[in-house]
């Protein structure tokens, strides 16, 4: 199973829109999740910085140096700054080197991006700051980093990161996976209806126990199918009480005329009558004969013949029976092959007949001094083609479809004795084969008719 | 003188059966159902069988089978109201020895049925055949006629030695065609025609009296001595 088929297999991508959709909800839940986690932990430092900045400016301004220090002291984690600025903003005491610029000084928290400036350096981790004003006139400032926060929103990144990915490749592959039953099925479908195709309608589609979508349309399908084949067996039903009423009525016509003949004289005036006779009732019978035959062929069940057909010694043959004949008419007859041939599936004598018969309306209309030319090539597909080229009058283009049918005669072939079926029973056993007919002209302007043959899979 | 019985239920048609048989001197006799018929067709000591595919009772297709299946291999002509797509297949598949489909001429099925007396009479394998003046080689696969060798081609010999096989008999062009080519269908006249014409050029030498005979409307004909 190609992996373009299950991409496109309707379970694959109903499969992929789920998980695109699942993972956008993911990331969406994560995001609010994080958002909002910050958020809490944000408004904890907050009321924190807010608390402890309140505190502060209770406190005595001489005490304030030693209660700084002192939860200086308690600030293991090294996570809170602060300074006392005089009203040009002068660092008094403490650890921060100057006011955040970031900072407003109204006395509320603010978000400082760019971290603050230490005494001992700059420390650029994102900080969370307050300003207010000590009843000295002096600023108290306090800032205290946000890592806690910022790492929790990491945790849930990562875990998003790693977490999505688990998420989506096992959904992918089980799409794939689960896209490969019914592209299957559906396989098993195409290959039940290839006979279809050709024509045996005594072929159903595979439904399987589960009942679900596949099946209903196999089920359908099949219900549709059993009608074609009841209409079409009721109108060859039809077809066939015709022909077999008339079979009798035929032979007995036939055979007591010859029964007359016998026992009418030779030098009997009515002898030439009934020779007549019984020549048009051999004509009759002949075209009687040749519809039959047409009908069975179309009647794609007859296959009890088939088997595989070496073409090469087939043409042989043809050349060998046919040759004289073009010889006796001094028509050039020549038979191009290439050394080897693939076998094709088939019926030997149907294929030879069709062949044959090409062969015979070639050589039939082509006049004398003219060339008859039987090509074999190998299709691009790999099939032998087989064309049967010649010099006559050709086939007019608008006579093309026409002379594969059962009753017709071009005009100009009205001179020309025969049944006029040759074409029309060609085109009965390339049906019979799913093998295909061309009929174009050749570059002189003669006809070409090709005969499009499939290679034997064996 | 050889027995035939011919086993049909359109009685028109047997009559006419039996007519020509009889005519060409033979000893027919009829059965009018399939049951009936197998029964005579076992016990009867009949030299040939023509046998119509579709009869009430028991069809032709089992009648042959059953028949095959006794140990009874007296050959059989099935006449078919079926046309020769497959059924000639499953007709020679089921034990029959040759088909012909209706209508038919009459003229066909009687050569039809003398061929079959024939390879009947003469199972064993020949080695040299031999005909007013004509002699085949079999095995050589050399022809002389008068004791003059005759240059034929593998075809050529082919179709000589069924016509000197069935000499004395007329044989129709399917019949040629089927025994020298092997297909089953009617070639149209002018094919066989034509091959007839080279190997009468061939066989028949100046001065000397023509070998095959042309029978209108049925074929060709290859006198006996």
């Amino acid at each position: 199973m190609k992996l373009i088929d299950l991409w496109r297999a309707s379970t694959t991508r109903l499969l992929l829109v789920y998980g695109g959709l699942f993972a956008l909800w993911c990331v969406a839940l994560v995001g609010v999740i994080q958002w909002d986690t910050t958020r809490y932990l944000s408004n904890v430092v907050d009321v924190k910085l807010d608390n402890i900045s309140r505190y502060f400016q209770t406190i005595d301004r001489s005490r304030l140096p030693e209660a700084l220090a002192a939860t200086q002291a308690l600030d293991l984690r090294d996570v809170l700054s602060h300074g006392v600025f005089d009203a040009q903003h002068n660092l008094l005491s403490g650890n921060l080197a100057r006011i955040p610029d970031e900072l407003p000084l109204d006395g509320k928290v603010h978000l400082l991006t760019q971290g603050v400036q230490r005494v001992e350096g700059h420390h650029a981790v994102r900080a969370r700051g307050i300003a207010v004003h000590l009843t000295s006139g002096e600023l108290l400032v306090f800032a205290r980093d946000t890592s806690v926060v910022d790492a929790v929103g990491a945790i849930i990144q990562r875990a998003m990161f790693w977490g999505l990915p688990l998420i989506v490749i096992p959904g992918l592959i089980g799409a794939l996976l689960l896209s490969r039953h019914p592209l299957r099925r559906v396989r098993a479908i195409e290959t039940a209806v290839q006979p279809i195709m050709r024509g045996d309608l005594r072929q159903r589609l595979p439904v399987s126990h589960r009942r679900d979508e596949l099946d209903l349309l196999a089920g359908i399908v099949n219900t549709m199918l059993a009608e074609i084949e009841r209409l079409m067996g009721e109108v060859k039903g039809v077809c066939d009480n015709i022909a077999h009423d008339l079979r009798t009525p035929l032979t007995r016509l036939r055979t007591q005329l010859h029964r007359l003949q016998h026992e009418t004289g030779q030098d009997d005036p009515r002898a030439a009558l009934i020779e007549r006779t019984i020549a048009d009732a051999d004509a009759l019978l002949d075209r009687f004969r040749a519809l039959l035959r047409i009908s069975e062929l179309e009647d794609m069940h007859r296959r009890a013949g088939f088997d595989q057909v070496d073409l090469l010694a087939t043409l042989r043959h043809v050349r060998e029976i046919y040759a004289p004949l073009a010889e006796d008419k001094q028509i050039a007859f020549s038979l191009d092959t290439p050394g080897q041939l693939p076998a094709i599936h088939g019926d030997p004598h149907l294929v030879f007949e069709a062949i044959s018969n090409l062969v015979d309306n070639a050589i039939k209309f082509t006049p004398p001094q003219g060339s008859v030319r039987v090509r074999t090539s190998l299709d691009a597909g790999g099939g032998p083609r087989i064309d049967v080229i010649d010099n006559g009058p050709g086939i007019r283009p608008c006579d093309r479809s026409a002379v594969v049918q059962r009753f017709y005669r071009g005009a100009s072939e009205l001179q020309e004795a025969g049944q006029g079926l040759g074409l029309a029973i060609v085109a009965a056993i390339v049906r019979l084969h799913s093998f295909r007919l061309e009929i174009g002209e050749c570059s002189g302007g003669g006809a070409k008719v090709s005969m499009l043959c499939w290679a034997s899979v064996e | 003188m050889p027995r035939v019985l011919t086993i049909e239920d359109d009685v028109v048609t047997a009559r006419e059966i039996v007519a020509e048989l009889t005519r060409r001197g033979l000893v027919v006799d009829w059965a009018e159902d399939g049951s009936s018929g197998l029964e005579r067709a076992r016990d009867g000591g009949y030299d040939a069988i023509t046998l119509d595919r579709m009869l009430p009772g028991l069809d032709g297709l089992s009648l042959v089978t059953r028949l095959r299946e006794c140990g009874v291999q007296t050959p059989v002509l099935m006449i078919s109201a079926l046309s020769d797509v497959d059924e000639r297949v499953r007709g020679l598949r089921a034990g029959g020895d040759d088909y012909l489909t209706k209508p038919f001429s009459p003229d066909e099925m009687a050569a039809r049925v003398e061929v079959l007396l024939r390879r009947h009479g003469t199972a064993a394998r020949e080695t040299q055949l031999r005909v007013a003046d004509l002699e085949l080689d079999l095995i050589g696969r050399i022809a002389r006629r008068a004791g003059a060798e005759l240059e034929l081609l593998p075809t050529e010999f082919r179709l000589l030695e069924f016509l000197v096989r069935q000499s004395g008999q007329v044989v129709t062009r399917t019949m040629i065609f089927e025994a020298v080519w092997g297909y089953h269908f009617d070639p149209g006249t002018n094919v066989i025609e034509v091959h007839i014409g080279r190997l009468r050029r061939k066989i028949d030498l100046p001065g000397m009296p023509a070998l095959i005979r042309t029978v209108r409307g049925s074929g060709y004909l290859l006198e006996a001595d």
